[in-house]
């Protein structure tokens, strides 16, 4: 549905603040993946610590947006779609701080990585990053134009991530199986690898938010997803 | 199951059309909300569905309205009878200039259905016990309706209609005159009728209509828009005039 102005001119400002709060903490969240990416490639401490402490501005992001929602909540009493860009903004921010947290934690493994050689195994990981990185973006964008379409496109493409995963996942293993000696900078992969197929998940969980702003029901929970690898082995 | 329903009802106030084509259900032991902006025809609606409109000369309704699945615009249907058994409570509180006995104890006489004293004190206590206020009253019984305060004098009201056992209670904004303890009070009490009645509200509060009713039906401008359940309606409505009204985005 299209939205018409509130007759409350107020009302609409502070939603509107609240769309642009999360839209600046979805970049902020994009900026510290990046960050993060960019160390590990390049074995960079500095840029890793970097990363590490851009992480605490989104905590501040998700405490002001949750205040601020809340207290419209409280004086407003918002209906329909207003409710639902409410809660799902709380929710949102919710999850930016979880990529937040992810990106950090990928920092500080680069920061371990650092001291040690190169791994064959870096440029896939490079690449799933990229695509870590762009569906974020995309999901984002989304976000700002309240494009459910373009939400579940994401959200069905997060398979290819899960892909991915599992592709680096028997890459990884092999080279430890093959050399032990790489089994520690390996493991570290193994958990980059990890954290971005989770960054990849929770992507999908905004997308399943602005569906639900936009259409007012639940997305489902049949995505498709990626044979989750290292469960079954032997 | 349905108690009341009507079928594409039109009301005319002379050559204004109030009511346009309104075909609706109204569900027994239920409480059906009716929403909308000021003059868009619920109040109007309402009252058709005890006839309070009867009494406007230049008022003329069409359609059919059937409570029980018979008419009650037929000429047998003696509308003082009908109003017992559909009784109302209106936006500002009105007891009688009588003692607040009397106030109750009134239907039940002169609709003659009570053969003895003790039976009509029987009455009196059960409805106003039931509309929440005897532990307020009942050692003042004697003393006048109008020396209650607002809030006592609405539930007055509320028991004063139940005491003829209605099968159907409308309310025309039972609650909008009251502060908001008073009005928690009403909307308890109109969760609990819920249980023996069917009751229909028209609010302008929207959070009221939310909380208290099940089913609510959106009139504007003549027309009912949108008639669900409550939790869908407040939700997420299918029109987008609902929308905008309960949002708040109506010019």
């Amino acid at each position: 549905m299209e939205e018409n102005a509130h007759i409350v001119s107020a009302f609409d400002k502070e939603l509107a603040h609240i769309q642009d709060q999360i839209s600046q903490m979805g970049e902020h969240a994009a900026a510290v993946l990046q960050t993060a990416l960019k160390a590990v490639k390049n074995r960079d401490p500095v840029l890793a610590q970097q990363a590490i402490d851009m992480d605490k501005v989104l905590d501040d992001f998700e405490l002001e947006i949750e205040e601020k929602a809340t207290q419209i909540i409280a004086l407003r009493q918002p209906m329909a779609l207003d409710l639902r860009v409410l809660i799902s903004a709380i929710k949102i921010a919710t999850t930016l701080e979880r990529i937040g947290d992810l990106g950090k934690n990928i920092a500080r493994r680069a920061l371990v990585l650092s001291d040690g050689k190169k791994l064959k195994v870096t440029s896939s990981i490079e690449q799933m990053g990229r695509a870590t990185r762009l569906q974020l973006k995309a999901i984002m964008a989304a976000h700002q134009t309240r494009d459910a379409d373009l939400a579940v496109e994401i959200w069905e493409n997060d398979v290819d991530i899960d892909e991915m995963y599992n592709t680096i996942f028997r890459e990884v293993v092999t080279y430890m199986m093959e050399d032990s000696r790489k089994i520690s900078a390996g493991s570290q992969l193994l958990f980059i690898a990890k954290n971005l197929e989770r960054i990849g998940d929770h992507t999908t969980h905004i997308s399943e938010m602005i569906y639900y702003v936009v259409h007012g029901k639940p997305l489902g929970d049949d995505r498709p997803k990626g044979e989750p690898l290292g469960l079954d082995e032997e | 199951m349905n108690k009341m329903t009507t079928k594409n009802v039109d009301v005319f106030y002379g050559k204004n059309h109030a009511i346009k084509d309104v075909s609706i259900d109204i569900l027994d032991k239920t409480v059906t909300a009716f929403i909308g902006p000021s003059g868009c025809g619920k109040s109007t609606f309402l009252r058709c569905l005890n006839r309070m409109n009867d009494t406007i000369s230049i008022c003329r309704i069409t359609g059919d309205l059937l409570m029980d699945g018979e008419d009650i615009y037929a000429k047998s249907v003696d509308p003082v009878q009908l109003r017992a058994r559909v009784g109302m409570v209106f936006q500002k509180p009105n007891p009688f200039p009588k003692s607040i006995y009397d106030n109750v104890a009134y239907g039940p006489k002169i609709h003659g259905l009570v053969d003895s004293k003790s039976d009509l004190d029987e009455v009196v206590e059960k409805s106003l016990k039931r509309a929440a206020i005897w532990g307020e009253v009942k050692d003042r019984l004697n003393e006048s309706g109008t020396s209650l305060s607002g809030g006592q004098q609405q539930r007055l009201c509320i028991a004063r209609a139940i005491a003829t056992a209605p099968e159907v209670l409308l309310m025309d904004e039972p609650a909008s005159a009251l502060d908001p303890i008073a009005t928690a009070q009403i909307e308890e009490l109109i969760d609990e009728l819920r249980h023996s009645y069917s009751v229909v509200i028209v609010t302008h509060s929207m959070q009221q209509a939310a909380r208290v009713s099940q089913k609510t039906a959106f009139f504007h401008m003549g027309d009912m828009v949108e008639y669900g359940d409550t939790s869908a309606i407040f939700t997420n409505p299918v029109d987008q005039r609902t929308q905008d009204y309960i949002t708040g985005r109506f010019g």
